[in-house]
């Protein structure tokens, strides 16, 4: 414990009110006289040991002592003393409020969120505020945002603290952090306090510039929730839904998952998880058309967390996948034909007659209008890298090539022999490429065989060479790599496997190019969006659990839902330290901040105590007397 | 005090009381007497009729007292010795300071003197009286007297006594001492609260051959006082005036103080072959005459 610290240190000169209070005292007691016969007996009295001895001096001079204690306490509560409870606790005093969806979860016995318990402890904080101290509120789930300046106005801040609500985002530190670490330049900081359940990655890619003060609230009760959602196709109209449920607790509870289309339960079943086995269940879902489908979690006991017990996904229209090939490609369109849910249009013309393709491959770099989510170009250098990169007429053979691309999934290219060799330009490397947003899959020994380059939602792929021009149509891998380029094209065109859209922000929708759309989101509300020139919606918040309708005036043109999707919200589990670049800094428990502790309000209570006693002594005096 | 009547020889008791004060005696511890008789038993022989020992004859004795039965029967004079009655002088000395003013102690002092005089002048003893105060217009002295004609003078003295002034008891016995010759008793009727030390005129009255009786007369308010808070006390005789806080308090010291004072006192007298005691002026005469002082030993019925 340190010692008391004293806010208005001025108000100590108020002390010097003794000298006048202890003159005025033996000015104004006036006491009623008394004859006796004689003083000799009172006399000897007086000049008793006993009478002065410093007690019983003491006790005869009660009165005044009371007075002077009143005014010590008055004096000493003016000078707002106050308990410090730590030399750490500096002038500005960031609060980072955790108000992710783990903070909603509440404690089995008295109902309370873990949220309401920090608020608790920082308006307890604010309350006791000092004179010096300024406190800004920041509130974090997967980014920060800054709740109010450095300010000691305690309305203020009350007002801050009470517009935090729990989100439905997972927690992240990153983001906040460096939102606190932007107002070190500006003001001295020396810590930060964290406030949270401590459900946050462990690891954080952030160098403190300060020191920081992690306080960990009591995780709440146990839960049970939906943590991962996808969707496979099985058949031309069939689709294979995944849901996984997992719980917190180790004890095992009962859940009912329940699968809902268009508003109508289709399926459900009865199970039970606990932290150490999660359940997979899948259900059959028929559908041609597009729908939405929501997987509803019902437990059957205490649940401490409601908003990871719905997860919405969306099913897109059965369709087959639409590929166009050039017509000298024969060995591709050979080995893309076989497989199934294609629509190959046969042509002989150099370009495509359509616009809108799942999948093109292409001897040639110009397309025309025609576009694909996934491209295939075979023979063609990229026109932005034709400075560096040539083609020789030399052999060239595979050195390497990233096994974990999906274009070369479960592809040997070891023994493939090229007839032609791109090389780099002299002085040239990957870093060059990377630099202009490529991405080398097939390393030859003279350069790069196949490149990627991802643009937003569309992905291309670049042979170097021309495959016809290498053994390669003649190796078991090339038929595979067809089928990876179909089935990335079936993925990006969620024909062949969709996941749920955790919360944040909503996959990109497609609409038409250059509209003018409203968002309704679970709330009722409604947000105003523009469609991109590539006919998407990107970007749009979605804070929260539930189906956001795409509205052209009335009309509701798609659907899609959310579902809060995180393992670690949903398991509660704790961390008891994060790890920072450099440093380790462990999550405190504990039960209230560190916070200076007013003693005024103590001190007026004593006085106010002092005063009522003085009053009863005074009255029972004169009660005597009289 | 009691009116006086044409039928009451005096203002201090009735007459009833005077009766029975008539019927009883001084009784002092030792037997200090002066030479002229007097109805005191002397320690020397005497001529009383009280048979008191033998001695041989010697020349120039008074035949009278020779026992011829004796000399008959062992042929050898032998003279009877008798107790000797001396006269015994009893001064008797009223504090009437203003202190004696409060709650009837001065008339209580005087109805007191007035009987331990009436029972000494009815004894055949000197009897002398003085009064302590500071009234010059008042008498302070009975000039020594004895016989019942001297009862009335005693009376009108003690009743012309008027209580004031602040003479401390230790100076007045100094005075009185100047005045005083003869054996005897001294009574000192007082409150005995001074800030003076009683030692000296103690010693005083002890070598004069005077045996010390204290009697301490003191007001119920003085036993027991009932006071608290903070007060200022002011002596009635000098003005001097004492702080005290929270009165209340201090009793239980008051009350030590004012028993040690008695322990002081009668440790005083006792120290010269005296004797003390307090009463208290709410007391009525005939329970301190009658019952205390008989009680005590003060005097014989």
């Amino acid at each position: 414990m340190n010692l008391p610290g004293f806010v208005n240190s001025v108000g100590a000169w108020f002390f010097l009110a003794l000298i006048p209070l202890i003159i005025l005292y033996f000015l104004k007691l006036r006491r009623p006289k008394m004859e006796v016969p004689s003083l000799a007996l009172w006399q000897s009295v007086v000049n008793d040991q006993r009478v002065n001895s410093p007690f019983q001096k003491f006790r005869r001079n009660l009165l005044l002592l009371l007075q002077i204690i009143l005014l010590c306490l008055l004096v000493l509560a003016l000078m707002q003393p106050f308990l410090q409870a730590g030399a750490e606790v500096a002038e500005y005093m960031p609060l980072l409020i955790d108000c992710s969806a783990s903070m909603s979860a509440v404690d089995e016995v008295n109902g309370r969120s873990r949220l309401d318990v920090v608020k608790d402890q920082v308006r307890e904080q604010i309350e006791h505020i000092s004179g010096d101290q300024k406190i800004a509120l920041f509130a974090f789930s997967s980014t920060g945002r800054r709740l109010s300046e450095f300010t000691n106005d305690r309305r203020t801040l009350l007002k801050a603290l009470e517009s935090i609500q729990p989100t439905h985002l997972p927690g992240k530190l990153d983001d906040v952090l460096r939102m606190a670490a932007a107002y070190t330049r500006t003001f001295p900081i020396e810590t930060v306090t964290i406030l949270t359940d401590g459900n946050l990655p462990d690891q954080v890619d952030f160098e403190l510039p300060f020191s920081l003060d992690v306080k960990r609230v009591d995780a709440g009760g146990a839960n049970v929730g939906i943590t991962e959602m996808s969707a496979r196709r099985s058949g031309a109209e069939e689709w294979e839904v995944f849901v996984r449920v997992a719980a917190s607790s180790i004890d095992l509870r009962g859940v009912e998952l329940q699968l809902w289309e268009n508003g109508a339960k289709t399926a459900g079943e009865a199970i039970e998880v606990s932290s150490e086995e999660a359940e997979r269940l899948v259900f059959p879902v028929s559908s041609g058309a597009a729908q939405l489908i929501e997987a509803r979690l019902v437990p059957t006991g205490f649940d401490s967390m409601t908003v990871d017990n719905s997860v919405w996904l969306t099913l897109p229209a059965a369709r087959p996948l639409k590929v166009w090939t050039s017509p000298e490609l024969g060995s591709w369109r050979h080995a893309a034909r076989v497989l199934p849910n294609l629509d190959m249009e046969d042509t002989t013309e150099d370009l495509p007659k359509g616009s809108d393709y799942d999948l093109i491959i292409s001897d040639t770099a110009d397309l025309g209008t025609a576009q694909a989510p996934v491209q295939v170009f075979v023979g063609v250098i990229p026109t932005d890298l034709q400075d560096l990169i040539q083609v020789k007429e030399d052999v060239a053979y595979v050195v390497d090539w990233n096994r974990t691309a999906p274009l070369l999934r479960h592809v040997q290219l070891a023994d493939v022999q090229i007839g032609e060799q791109p090389a780099l330009a002299a002085g040239a490397g990957a870093k060059d490429l990377e630099e202009r947003g490529y991405e080398v899959l097939i390393d030859g020994n003279a350069g790069p065989l196949l490149l990627q380059r991802r643009e937003g939602l569309r992905v291309s792929f670049w042979f170097t060479f021309h495959t016809d021009k290498s053994t390669l149509p003649y190796r078991v891998g090339f038929p595979i790599i067809a089928a990876n380029a179909v089935e990335s094209a079936m993925k990006q065109a969620s024909l062949s496997e969709v996941m749920a859209a955790p919360t944040g922000v909503l996959p990109a929708i497609t609409v038409d190019a250059q509209r003018d759309y409203m968002i309704r989101t679970p709330d009722g509300e409604s947000l105003a969006v523009k469609s991109t020139e590539s006919g998407t919606l990107e970007g749009i918040a979605a804070a929260k659990v539930g189906r956001y309708d795409v509205m052209d005036g009335s009309n509701v043109v798609t659907s899609i839902g959310t579902g809060l999707l995180s393992g670690t919200e949903s398991s509660l589990k704790a961390t008891e330290e994060l790890r920072f670049t450099e440093l380790t800094v462990a999550a405190e428990q504990t039960d209230q901040l560190d916070s200076d502790r007013p003693l005024w309000w103590f001190l007026a209570l004593g006085a106010f105590g002092v005063l009522l006693f003085e009053w009863w002594y005074f009255q029972r005096a004169r009660g005597a007397m009289a | 005090m009691t009116n006086a009547t044409p039928s009451q020889l005096t203002t201090l008791f009735d007459n009833a009381t005077l009766s029975q004060i008539e019927r009883m005696r001084l009784k002092p511890l030792r037997r200090l007497t002066n030479r002229s008789r007097g109805e005191h038993l002397s320690g020397k022989g005497g001529s009383s009729t009280d048979f008191a020992d033998y001695r041989d004859y010697a020349a120039g004795d008074d035949l009278r007292y020779v026992d011829w039965n004796i000399f008959a029967r062992l042929r050898r004079p032998y003279i009877k010795q008798f107790q000797h009655e001396e006269e015994m002088h009893v001064v008797l000395l009223v504090d009437a300071s203003t202190s004696m003013l409060f709650e009837d102690k001065l008339l209580r002092a005087k109805q007191l003197a007035a009987a331990f005089g009436i029972m000494g002048l009815l004894n055949v003893e000197r009897v002398s009286a003085y009064a302590m105060h500071s009234q010059p217009d008042r008498p302070w002295m009975l000039p020594p007297g004895a016989g019942r004609t001297r009862i009335r003078n005693l009376l009108s003295f003690l009743e012309q006594v008027e209580g004031g002034g602040s003479i401390p008891i230790e100076k007045a016995i100094e005075t009185m001492l100047r005045f005083h010759r003869g054996r005897g008793v001294a009574i000192l009727i007082s409150d005995f609260l001074t800030f003076g030390d009683l030692s000296r005129p103690m010693n005083l009255l002890f070598s004069s051959g005077l045996e010390v009786w204290g009697l301490q007369v003191l007001a119920e308010s003085e036993i027991n006082p009932n006071v608290s808070g903070d007060l200022r006390f002011v002596d009635s005789e000098t003005q001097d005036t004492l702080d005290i806080t929270n009165a209340s308090e201090l009793l239980n010291v008051y009350q030590d103080q004012r028993l040690g004072l008695q322990s002081a006192l009668d440790a005083m007298c006792r120290s010269r072959q005296g004797r003390f005691l307090s009463v208290n002026s709410g007391a009525t005469l005939q329970s301190v005459l009658f019952d205390q002082l008989c009680r005590q030993g003060w005097i014989l019925r």
